[in-house]
């Protein structure tokens, strides 16, 4: 938490808290308070959902719009932070978000490579691990489907 | 019903390269057990095991994380697709489920976007 009343996800993100009210905020409060004395991910996992859940079930929130809370999307970075912390997960790099945009934009990896004119065999050394992308043909492939990249701070 | 599976922390070794998972897939996970079936619980710790690898018949031991969900009958098909997919972004080959104490292995409907690197 920062400051300028925004949480910076693991991405860089911000997560603003700007219009969060009282109980909101003490919500926030309380995930990462609990977080800090709880470090355990599993434990972690189950308290931040049950709460952030609770919270916005009580006041008529559906669940898709609690997904959309800061609380909701805090409660997850931080989860995440353990795991990283504990040696039980990656932190996100580009190659994992080349792989989300393609589970949820498109059918195939092929179909991804026929759009953004990457080819089969360089991605999957790619999202193998084995190779970088140039960052000129990366930006130019985005281009092509309509995105881009953003440098942004790196995350505590 | 109530349903649990394993997911292990790992990707598989022989369909991938058996590093860490991204905490972006955790994120997906979670909010998808959210966004359908209101939530899960994940035991404490994690489970040991091992298998034996149908491909290379090679011993392969794991960790994984149970995730317990409670599930109407009629939402059951929808946890097992949720996993076919989740065998996609977790790079496993099958994933254990357990319904009412009958077990299952979930597969990947479509292997294509989590082929082997060459």
């Amino acid at each position: 938490m920062n400051r300028t009343k925004a949480h910076l996800d693991l991405k860089g993100q911000p997560i603003s808290l700007e219009g969060l009210d009282a109980e909101e905020l003490q919500l926030v409060k309380d995930l990462a308070e609990h977080a800090e004395a709880h470090p355990d991910w599993n434990e972690f996992s189950n308290f931040w959902m049950a709460r952030v859940g609770g919270f916005y079930a009580a006041r008529g929130l559906s669940r898709q719009a609690t997904q959309q809370t800061a609380a909701y999307r805090i409660g997850s970075d931080l989860a995440s932070r353990l795991a990283i912390r504990a040696g039980l997960a990656r932190p996100p790099d580009y190659r994992d978000e080349l792989e989300n945009l393609i589970h949820t934009r498109f059918r195939t990896r092929r179909e991804f490579c026929e759009a953004t004119g990457i080819s089969e065999d360089m991605l999957s050394h790619v999202l193998a691990k084995r190779k970088h992308l140039a960052i000129n043909t990366l930006v130019e492939a985005l281009e092509r489907i309509g995105y881009t990249l953003h440098i942004a701070p790196m995350a505590d | 019903m109530e349903c649990s599976f394993f997911i292990p922390i790992r990707r598989d070794a022989n369909l991938s390269d058996g590093d860490l998972h991204s905490a972006e897939v955790w994120e997906w996970l979670d909010d998808e057990l959210y966004a359908h079936f209101e939530g899960r619980t994940i035991a404490p710790g994690l489970y040991e095991g091992f298998y034996q690898d149908p491909g290379t018949k090679q011993r392969v031991s794991d960790q994984s994380r149970q995730y317990i969900v409670a599930v109407k009958t009629s939402a059951l098909d929808q946890l097992r697709s949720l996993l076919a997919q989740a065998c996609v972004r977790f790079h496993q080959k099958c994933i254990y489920l357990s319904v009412a104490d009958q077990v299952e292995f979930i597969e990947a409907d479509d292997h294509e976007p989590n082929e082997s690197p060459s």
